[in-house]
C-alpha cells in the first residue's frame, strides 16, 4: 500500500469510487491498491485460508466495479462501504464451504483483542489506523473483556448468541444483554467522541 | 410494533443487523423493511461506520498479484486497467507479444486453410473464414483460435496449446456482445477442433470478443455467463 495515502484520505477513494461508477480502470486499479491490502487482512482474518480470502477478495472487488453505481456517498464512506461488501463476501463463502474452515477463535480473535487494546495503549504506534479505528479502540476499553471478545467473535465470525454462548460458557440470556449493553456503550461513546 | 415510530427498537435491530446477530427469519424481515425505509437505512450505515473500523484491527496483507488479474479478466479489463473492448490487435501494437501473436496467428491461419481446404467439398469453392479471434490468456499468449464462416454457418475453434484440464472441468466458449449478457456457444473438447453453428448475428459490428471460461464438467450452471474464471479471451474480427 502506498504509505502516503491513509485510510482517511476518504476524499481520494470518493473520488476514485465515482469515477468507478463510470467504468473508469485506472481509478479502479487505483482503488484497488490503495484498500486491496487492508481488506485482503480483514478477509484473512475470517477466512484463515489464503486461497479463500483471495478468492473473497476477488469477487468483493466485481461487486465492487458492478455496484459503484449504487454507491451513497452522503450515507457511507468508501472504507466502510467496502468492508460491509467484503464481510458479507466472505461470510457468503462460508457459508457456502460450511465446515472446511476451522475457526481458530482463540488464537485469531486474541490478536484482533490485542490490536484493539493496544491501540488503545499506545495510540501513537498504530499510525496506520484511521480516526475512525483509533476513536472505536478507545471505546472499547469501556467494556468487560468478555463483551469485548463477544462483539469481536460476532463480527469477524458471524457468530450467533448461542455460538458466543457455547464459545464464552456463558448463559445465552446474558450473552444477548452483554452484547446489547455493549453496542450501547459503544454508540454513546462515539457519538460523544464526535462531538469533541 | 410499529418499528418506524420506535427509536429505540429501529436502534436495537440495525446494530444487532450489522453486528450479525440478527439471523433468520428477523433478519430477512429487517432487510425488507430497511429496503423501504430511509430512517433504516440511515441507521444501518451509522452502525456499520460505528463497526467496520473493527476491520482494520485485523492488520493489512499482501493478496497475491493473481487476484488482480482474475479481477481484470473476469471484467474483461486488460493487464494495466484498460477496458478491452478495443481490437486486442490495436491494443498489442508494437509489443512483442503482438508479433508473437501474429507469427501464431499466420501459423494457424494456414493450418485452418488446410483444413478447410481438406475437409471442403469438391464441387464448392474454397473460400476464406469471414471472421476470427485469436484468444490469449493473461499473460497474451496466443491459445485458441476460432474462425467463422458465414457462408457454411459454422464456427470452428482449434486449441493451439495443448490444456491440462481437470477431468471435472471443462472449457466453455462465450460470445460476448456488445450489448447484453455473455452468451455460450457450448464446450470445448478439450484439445483438438470443435465444430460449432456460427450463431446469425455473430458478426464483429455486434460482437466484441469470444471468450473461453474454466466451468464444472458439464458448463456454466448460470446461461447468461461464465461461473468460472475466463480463461481465454480475444476480439472478433472481419477478414
Amino acid at each position: 500500500m502506498d504509505p502516503t495515502l491513509s485510510i482517511d484520505d476518504s476524499q481520494q477513494l470518493k473520488t476514485w469510487l465515482v469515477a468507478v461508477a463510470k467504468k473508469d480502470t485506472q481509478a479502479f486499479r487505483s482503488l484497488y491498491d490503495a484498500t486491496a491490502p487492508k481488506l485482503f487482512g480483514f478477509l484473512l482474518r475470517i477466512l484463515i485460508k489464503r486461497e479463500l480470502a483471495e478468492e473473497a477478495l476477488q469477487e468483493s472487488f466485481i461487486n465492487i466495479w458492478n455496484n459503484a453505481l449504487s454507491y451513497q456517498p452522503h450515507l457511507a464512506a468508501p472504507m466502510t462501504w467496502m468492508t460491509t461488501i467484503a464481510r458479507n463476501k466472505a461470510f457468503d463463502l462460508l457459508r457456502k464451504i460450511d465446515d472446511v474452515v476451522e475457526i481458530d477463535t482463540d488464537n485469531f480473535d486474541k490478536d484482533v483483542m490485542n490490536a484493539l487494546e493496544s491501540t488503545a495503549q499506545t495510540p501513537g504506534e498504530s499510525l496506520q489506523l484511521s480516526q475512525d479505528a483509533k476513536a472505536l479502540s478507545r471505546c472499547f476499553t469501556q467494556l468487560e473483556g468478555m463483551q469485548k471478545q463477544a462483539i469481536v467473535m460476532a463480527y469477524y465470525h458471524d457468530a450467533s448468541h448461542s455460538e458466543i454462548a457455547g464459545q464464552l460458557h456463558l448463559p445465552i440470556g446474558t450473552v444477548k444483554t452483554w452484547i446489547r449493553r455493549g453496542l450501547e456503550r459503544l454508540r454513546i461513546c462515539l457519538n460523544n467522541s464526535e462531538r469533541a | 410494533m410499529n418499528i418506524q415510530h420506535n427509536k429505540i427498537l429501529r436502534e436495537k435491530l440495525s446494530a444487532a443487523f450489522v453486528l450479525g446477530t440478527l439471523k433468520g427469519g428477523a433478519r430477512r424481515r429487517f432487510v425488507s423493511l430497511v429496503k423501504q425505509s430511509a430512517i433504516l437505512q440511515a441507521e444501518v450505515a451509522e452502525w456499520e461506520a460505528r463497526l467496520n473500523p473493527l476491520a482494520e484491527f485485523a492488520g493489512s496483507a499482501a493478496p497475491s498479484p493473481q487476484v488482480w488479474q482474475h479481477i481484470a479478466r473476469r471484467l474483461s479489463l486488460d493487464s494495466t486497467g484498460q477496458q478491452s473492448t478495443k481490437s486486442s490487435w490495436l491494443n498489442l501494437g508494437g509489443s512483442l507479444n503482438f508479433w508473437r501473436g501474429l507469427g501464431v496467428i499466420s501459423t494457424a491461419l494456414a493450418t485452418v486453410l488446410v483444413v478447410v481446404l481438406l475437409t471442403r467439398q469438391p464441387e464448392t469453392v474454397a473460400v476464406m473464414p469471414s471472421y476470427m479471434a485469436m484468444l490469449v490468456d493473461d499473460k497474451a499468449q496466443p491459445n485458441i483460435v476460432i474462425v467463422g464462416d458465414a457462408k457454411r454457418h459454422s464456427l470452428t475453434v482449434k486449441i493451439l496449446a495443448s490444456q491440462t484440464i481437470a477431468a471435472d472441468k471443462s472449457l466453455e466458449l462465450w460470445v460476448i456482445p456488445k450489448k447484453g449478457t455473455p452468451k455460450s456457444l457450448g464446450l470445448l473438447t478439450k484439445n483438438g477442433t470443435t465444430t460449432f453453428t456460427l450463431p446469425a448475428n455473430a458478426t464483429p459490428q455486434n460482437v466484441a470478443m469470444l471468450a473461453v471460461s474454466l466451468e464444472r464438467l458439464h458448463g456454466s450452471p448460470n446461461p447468461d455467463g461464465p461461473t468460472g474464471p475466463v480463461l481465454f479471451t480475444g476480439a472478433w474480427q472481419q477478414i
